[in-house]
């Protein structure tokens, strides 16, 4: 730098120096009148049904996640009522079913009811009971029961399956239930639970119970729980295992359902999904997961379910996409 | 980790939310909106956690969020009505510049936001340039450009 561009440099700083601080200057009466103003801001009333709100929004999000302390509270609102075995219902079913093979049936033992001003709840708490239909006969095999070793090796490994995802149905919503009751006992905001359950698939290969589970107040949180158990292999199958580890599945099923958000969301301004935010990125859906919820409907289609908040916002509940058969089949295992 | 960043988030949403809710109340006016608002982002904020790779902007990521909530708010609000709602300002006992407040009130909610969060909630322009995603030198021109409008229009 030559001394004439020094000193034309040093020229052009002090001008915007004092430009700067005549803006500033010139501010400052306004910056002052809006300072005082800040005392009549920051003493906007905040309802106190906020805090309860937020509370409420802040909590119980993702598995295991206990935030509310005290274990020690009694437990003396918990009306827990267990039902008759309904074994006689089912083996009345049975008599009057022409069917050869697995019979998969859902009863409910337990539920939970709860009722008080601010606090409800309505839990069913189902179990799988699965059977082996004889040919000819219609003679059943429960599988509660040790029917003299005439179980096949195959049913023997269906019924291991069976009892653990009824061992799982049972820690869920127990938690759930122990959750609930812990606040209802605090007494503090309001909230209520609901645990309902369906069965979405029954056909030859696969067995899948739906547990719907609700939770909260206002705008609370509507999560699923989707149990498939292969018929074939005895097995509990998550999406990872319908297929092949190499075939991509997940970033092709997922642009699939992100087509389908586009679609929806071109079709109906009131709709929105999670995809193509530029605003926060972040809330931008990921993608399926390889124990993402699903289930096949009667087409054999593969539907994917998602909890609310998952790939929409809130107001727009909880959703589910379906994906053509022919879009996956290549992809699937064995 | 994930259950990590879920308790960040919960700690920065229970500590801020007053300032959440008094900055929606401005954009709407009316207490009911401006707890949905609130509770809308949280939710959105807990649900996305996981998704927050920069646990040192997780407060600007959260009134990101809340603000972004309200914007949606605003909108799905004009379309029902097709008006915006000016009319409820709320009763202020001891408000001795009426007449300031109502030349902020009726900025436009991206103006609004930026002579709420320096003046009245005392952010660094840096910061507010995190929230808004914005470049900073963006910010403080349009800081700027805001207080002349202001000026203007107290004059």
């Amino acid at each position: 730098m030559s001394r004439k561009e020094r000193v034309y440099q040093n020229m052009k700083n002090v001008k915007e120096h004092t430009m700067v601080a005549e803006e500033t200057k010139d501010f400052t009466e306004l910056e002052n009148r809006i300072m005082a103003g800040r005392e009549s801001y920051r003493n906007i009333p905040v309802p106190e049904e906020m805090e309860r709100r937020i509370r409420e929004a802040t909590a119980g999000q993702g598995a295991g996640n206990r935030f509310r302390i005290p274990a020690a509270v009694a437990a003396a609102v918990a009306l827990l009522i267990v039902l008759p075995n309904t074994g006689a219902d089912i083996a009345h079913a049975m008599g009057n079913l022409p069917v050869v093979g697995k019979l998969f049936q859902v009863v409910t033992f337990r539920d939970y009811q709860y009722e008080s001003e601010r606090f409800d709840a309505n839990v069913e708490i189902p179990q799988i009971v699965v059977e082996d239909v004889k040919e000819n006969t219609g003679e059943t095999a429960e599988s509660t029961e040790t029917v003299q070793g005439e179980q096949t090796e195959e049913f023997r490994k269906l019924q291991e399956t069976v009892e653990q995802v009824n061992f799982d149905i049972d820690t869920v919503t127990d938690q759930l239930v122990e959750e609930f009751k812990e606040s209802a006992e605090l007494g503090e905001s309001y909230g209520s639970l609901e645990i309902h359950h369906e069965i979405v698939t029954d056909n030859e290969r696969y067995f899948t119970l739906k547990l719907s589970i609700y939770r909260g107040a206002g705008s609370g949180m509507e999560s699923y729980k989707l149990y498939t158990i292969d018929k074939q292999s005895g097995r509990q199958v998550q999406l990872k295992d319908l297929f092949r580890e190499d075939s991509g599945y997940l970033d092709i099923i997922s642009e699939e359902i992100r087509d389908q958000m586009r679609a929806l969301m071109a079709e109906d301004e009131m709709k929105a999904y999670w995809v193509d935010q530029t605003d926060i990125p972040e809330l931008n859906w990921e993608g399926l997961k390889e124990d993402q919820n699903y289930y096949f409907d009667a087409d054999g289609n593969l539907v994917l379910v998602f909890d609310e908040y998952e790939v929409a916002p809130g107001y727009m509940g909880a959703q589910e996409f379906t994906v053509e058969k022919a879009v996956f089949e290549g992809m699937l295992n064995g | 980790m994930r259950n990590r960043k879920e308790a960040l988030v919960r700690s920065i949403l229970l500590e801020n939310y007053e300032s959440y809710y008094r900055l929606a109340f401005s954009y709407v006016h009316q207490e009911a909106d401006a707890m949905d608002i609130v509770q809308e982002g949280a939710c959105k904020a807990m649900a996305k956690a996981r998704s927050l790779r920069e646990e040192s902007f997780a407060g600007t990521w959260v009134y990101r969020i809340m603000i972004n909530t309200a914007k949606n708010h605003l909108k799905k609000y004009e379309r029902e009505r097709g008006t915006l709602r000016e009319d409820m300002a709320a009763p202020e006992k001891n408000d001795v510049d009426l007449e300031l407040r109502e030349a902020v009130d009726r900025l436009p909610m991206q103006e609004k936001t930026l002579i709420i969060l320096r003046f009245y909630e005392d952010k660094p322009l840096a910061e507010i340039a995190e929230i808004l995603q914005e470049n900073l030198n963006t910010v403080k021109s349009r800081l700027y450009r805001t207080l002349e409008k202001l000026r203007r229009e107290l004059a």
